[in-house]
């Protein structure tokens, strides 16, 4: 599904240029669940950006289901996205002037897909939300807004979901409930997952786990297949 | 349809409010002016054609060709005539019958064609107007003639062979003073009626006028036409010529008019800039998102500009809407001064220019920074601190600057005003922000030994340096236009009111013989009436110029003149240089000088080219007298005082037969002194002035008003554009307050601190702001308006006084919701 070849990334700053990721070599398969795990600063969101598109690496080559996305431009990348990428971030980033569903049609809406907003009812109840339709982000409840944001991300219907420490702006409890729901989701969808955290908990949870350490993986492993509990027992 | 959701939804969220209502107040401002000035305009001319009673006049001493009359026909002009001409009238057919001079006008039925007679059916009772003119067979008279030649309305008067009913008395004529003077009491006839007077016969004294009135372009075409058929005797007279002074103010009001527009426009486009500016600052993460969730560029640029033309349409149709209720309330406040009986012609250019306003100030303020959001790159939505790769700061400012300099040419017309305008505007930018720049960062070190409150809002100042600079500019930029207008409009309505104060001269009196001037002066003295000096005159026709005749010497310097300057003059003379006349050349004689010199009129010597030195000769009866020219002054025509080409010294002109005038001031309610006046002084003219001189007095009052009301206008943009300005500085305050109050600092202090802050900016915008505004105004008084500049020291006070408490309390006002808003709610939403 993904396939990243020796990609480097260099970035200018004013106190010269810094090497934040070197060498990177990272196969996703269909369906996989991959956590990228290591300290803060080592690189974690900048791969994310960059597997997911959001940027283009200074050297070597990434392809996104079978396209090189490399060679391609911002405006054919933000197309390969709108079709197959879903995205869930550490600070929601939701429209604040859109009301929950409003920020949940709005995938659909920019690709002009019809029915908008049957898809994104359908996925706010389905993160528990059907009360909530016309609130603000500014209404909702941390959690809440996490929640409107895994709906919006999985009402694109995306191969692949990326995801940015989604618990990092949540306390334990709120966390765990919100990374139920995106494990659950995710087997319904049946999406590739790719996380971003620091949470060892969290990181168990996936298939398989890289860590990044200066750049650079220093840790690639397998877990074993794991007890999918569901969160709401056990919190 | 995605982008009229969105729309909706910003609009809904708030998003909107201020870019909305700049743009709302800027159509409103420049259609509301548009419409207010095409109206004030139409009233002007409405009311100054009125001193003409008709458009155009042609005047003739006899009557004109009936082929010129068809002509006019044709053009579709409506047409009236008048005959005038002094003539003695009788009480009775006896030959002791009361009788006296008069100076009587004979009208066709068509008079006036503008303006209105005031009449009334009573000698002294109240008046109604009227458009209507005497029918045949009646005369209408001078309410003074009653008393004087003890008639009564309904009484007959005769008028040569011709015996008419009174039936009305004429308090007023709008043309009253249109060609100068009127000598004697007004008796008004019907023109029908005068072959049966038998007085006017070839040859006699008259003088014909034809009024003209309708469209600019067939009056023009008229002009064009009748002026190939003139004689040296006839005269094509509009406003300009019979009133320059007014023509003059009027001029000025509407370039005031022109210029607050401009202004206003300007203001409206920094707030319009400011907010758009605001607005995209707080959409590169909406972008971002947008990009992230798939949007190409393209996409993100058709919604954004999609969301921007609906705004700018929704707004459009509200500005015209409010343009429109300006225009209104204009009128409502005007209307104790202005005629709005007449309904105004409403054309389209009011709203287009409203319109194309809209668009220009949307391409040069507000798409800039909404272009700058294509370039927002995704990633935003990992790293909020990624710099927006935009257009740069310059580009943009560039790029607003243009569109209000051609918005402003476009709406003037005049090239001058627009450079002078930009010249202050961008002078301001420089100088202003330079040194509010190392102003501001010399705070810290003050800071340190000051109380908390204080030492708060230096640091804040400091730390928002350059973001203060900018903002101190903006500030000082909205202060100095708005100084710069309450500057001209002051000098505006001062000059106005200096031209003719109260108790202006309004009656002159001439042909004063020389044994009546003591008796003439003890009863002006004894009745206590304010008397201008009584001035000998000479009547006297210039021949030569240094041996050249003035006819060949005026087609050489002033081609256009013909022969206006080959006429008789009145010379006069003086042992001291009248009041209001300065020297420009030369020298005024020492006392006792009996020296063959003169000092001349400083236009007469342009137009004829003379400089001191010169040789002048001039035809008085049948003796020649040669002088030289040892000064030159500069006068003012409009005052109401006796005025003279020629001054001499005293003892000069002593062998020629001499007449005497003066002019004083009579109160209006003393107007029955005249009566008594012509019977002890039965042969001296009478020349009143009284009722030209309220007319353009009330015409000024009312161009004043207009030019406060636009002021008041101006004003209010002003303000939005403070608001606009605290408000693009509103987001990091919310976070900053939140922070310190989390950290334990109290509301007041806060508050206290942020007041502080933009009291303090605020002084030193209006300070800068000063600096610039008497900058300005020095350039537009000496290249545009052409009036003499003064320093303003109030200026220097009232600027940084209202800079402090204006933004002192926009910022508290703004402010206060940043204070109030619980800490925890303002960092959640970030
Ligand atoms: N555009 C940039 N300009 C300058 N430095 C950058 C840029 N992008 C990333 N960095 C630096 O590269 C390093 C890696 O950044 P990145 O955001 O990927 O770390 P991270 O592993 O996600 O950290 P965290 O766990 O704190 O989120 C950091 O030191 C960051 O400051
Ligand atoms: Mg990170």
């Amino acid at each position: 599904m993904i396939n990243a070849q020796n990609i480097e990334k260099t970035v200018a700053t004013s106190e010269g240029s810094l090497c934040i990721l070197k060498g990177i070599d990272l196969e996703i398969k269909q369906g996989e669940t991959l956590a990228i795990v290591g300290s803060s600063g080592s690189g974690k969101s900048t791969l994310l950006g960059l597997l997911a598109g959001l940027d283009v690496p200074g050297k070597g080559s990434i392809t996104l289901a079978g396209r090189d996305i490399t060679s391609l431009t911002e405006d054919e990348r933000a197309t390969v996205r709108a079709d197959l990428v879903g995205f869930v971030f550490q600070s929601f980033q939701l429209l604040p002037s859109l009301t929950a569903l409003e920020n949940v049609m709005l995938p659909a809406e920019l690709k002009g897909v019809a029915g908008a907003r049957g898809l994104a009812e359908k996925y706010l109840q389905r993160v528990g939300l059907d009360h909530r339709f016309n609130h603000y982000p500014k209404q909702l409840s941390g959690g809440e807004q996490q929640r409107v944001a895994l709906a919006r991300a999985f009402a694109s219907q995306p191969h692949i979901l990326f995801a940015d420490e989604p618990t990092g702006n949540l306390d334990t409890a709120t966390g765990t409930q919100v990374i139920d729901l995106l494990f659950e989701l995710n087997r319904e969808e049946g999406a590739t997952l790719v996380l971003v955290t620091h949470e060892q908990r969290l990181a168990d949870r996936c298939q398989r786990s890289i860590q990044l350490e200066g750049g650079e993986i220093v840790a690639d492993k397998r877990n074993k297949p794991s007890v999918v509990v569901s969160a709401s027992g056990q919190n | 349809m995605f982008a009229l959701r969105l729309l909706w939804r910003d609009w809904r969220g708030g998003e909107l409010g201020i870019l909305a209502s700049s743009i709302v107040l800027a159509v409103a401002i420049v259609t509301g002016i548009s419409l207010f000035a095409d109206r004030l305009q139409q009233g002007i001319v409405a009311q100054s054609s009125s001193f003409l009673a008709a458009d155009r006049v042609l005047q003739s001493p006899a009557p004109v060709d009936n082929l010129w009359l068809q002509q006019a026909e044709r053009e579709g002009l409506q047409q009236a005539e008048i005959l005038s001409f002094q003539s003695m009238v009788y009480a009775g057919e006896e030959v002791d019958a009361t009788m006296q001079l008069t100076s009587v006008k004979a009208v066709s039925n068509h008079y006036p064609l503008r303006g209105q007679l005031e009449v009334s059916d009573e000698a002294f009772g109240s008046s109604i107007k009227t458009t209507a003119s005497p029918p045949r067979g009646e005369v209408w008279l001078d309410p003074r003639l009653l008393p004087l030649m003890n008639l009564e309305i309904g009484d007959a008067l005769y008028v040569g062979e011709a015996k008419l009913l009174i039936s009305k008395v004429v308090v007023n004529e709008p043309d009253r003073g249109g060609n100068g003077f009127v000598l004697g009491a007004r008796v008004l006839m019907n023109i029908a009626d005068i072959p049966a007077t038998d007085i006017v016969q070839p040859g006699s004294l008259v003088e014909y006028r034809y009024l003209f009135a309708g469209e600019a372009d067939a009056l023009s075409r008229y002009g064009e036409w009748v002026k190939g058929q003139m004689q040296p005797s006839h005269k094509w007279l509009n406003l300009k010529d019979t009133q320059p002074g007014i023509s003059q103010s009027l001029q000025r009001a509407e370039q005031f008019l022109l210029l607050a527009g401009a202004l206003g426009v300007g203001l409206a486009g920094i707030a319009i800039a400011l907010a758009a500016r605001r607005y995209s600052e707080r959409h590169y993460d909406y972008v971002a998102i947008m990009k992230s969730l798939g949007a190409t560029s393209a996409r993100v640029m058709r919604i954004y500009i999609g969301n921007l033309l609906l705004l700018a349409t929704i707004a459009l149709l509200v500005g015209c809407a409010f343009g429109w209720l300006i225009q209104e309330m204009f009128i409502l406040i005007l209307q104790d001064y202005f005629d709005v009986t007449s309904t105004p012609e409403i054309t389209l250019r009011p709203f287009i220019i409203g319109s194309v306003t809209a668009l220009v100030c949307l391409l040069a303020f507000a798409l800039p920074p909404l272009l700058s959001l294509q370039g927002t790159s995704p990633l935003r939505v990992l790293r909020r601190d990624l710099p927006n790769s935009g257009l740069g700061n310059v580009l943009t400012y560039g790029i607003g600057v243009s569109g209000i300099g051609l918005l402003m040419f476009w709406y003037s017309g005049n090239l001058t005003l627009t450079m002078a305008v930009l010249a202050g505007v961008g002078l301001t930018f420089v100088i202003v922000g330079v040194f509010a720049w190392y102003l501001l960062r010399g705070t810290a070190r003050v800071g340190m030994q000051a109380g908390s409150s204080w030492r708060l809002a230096l640091a804040s100042m400091r730390r928002r340096g350059f973001q203060n600079a900018v903002q101190s500019v903006i500030f000082s930029l909205a202060i100095m236009l708005l100084l710069l207008l309450a500057l001209i409009r002051s000098s505006l309505i001062e000059e106005w009111q200096v031209q003719l104060p109260e108790g202006t001269p309004n009656h002159f009196l001439v042909n004063v013989a020389k044994h009546e001037v003591t008796s003439l002066r003890t009863l002006l003295a004894t009745n206590q009436l304010e008397t201008e000096p009584i001035y000998p005159m000479v009547r006297g026709r210039l021949t030569r110029v240094n041996d050249e005749t003035v006819a060949k010497r005026a087609s050489r310097t002033d081609p256009t003149a013909q022969n206006s300057l080959d006429r008789e003059l009145s010379l006069s003379w003086s042992k001291t240089l009248p009041n209001d006349n300065i020297i420009v050349e030369g020298e005024w004689w020492s006392e006792g000088s009996t020296a063959a010199e003169v000092s001349m009129e400083k236009n007469l010597a342009q137009r004829l080219q003379i400089n001191t030195g010169d040789k002048m000769e001039f035809l008085i009866g049948s003796e020649r007298l040669v002088v030289t020219v040892t000064s030159i002054r500069e006068l003012d025509w409009d005052t109401m005082k006796p005025n003279f080409y020629m001054l001499f010294p005293p003892g000069l002109l002593n062998q020629y037969p001499a007449t005497y005038m003066t002019s004083f001031y009579l109160p209006s309610g003393q107007k029955h002194f005249l009566n008594q006046f012509l019977r002890e002084f039965p042969t001296i003219t009478v020349i009143e002035m009284d009722s030209v001189i309220k007319q353009i007095r009330s015409i000024i009052t009312q161009v004043s008003s207009a030019v406060e009301l636009v002021l008041g206008l101006i004003i209010v943009s002003g303000l939005l554009v403070l608001i606009a300005s605290v408000q693009a500085s509103l987001d990091s305050r919310y976070q900053e307050s939140a922070v310190l109050r989390t950290l334990g600092a109290k509301r007041e202090l806060v508050l206290g601190s942020l007041v502080i802050e933009f009291s303090s900016l605020g002084l030193l915008a209006g300070f800068l702001a000063a600096f610039s505004a008497e900058l300005s105004v020095y350039g537009l008084q000496e290249y545009l308006l052409r009036m003499d500049y003064v320093f303003h020291p109030w200026v220097w006070l009232v600027g940084p006084l209202f800079g402090a408490i204006l933004i002192g309390i926009a910022g508290y006002v703004t402010c206060r919701k940043v204070v109030n808003t619980p800490p925890v709610e303002v960092l959640r939403e970030i």
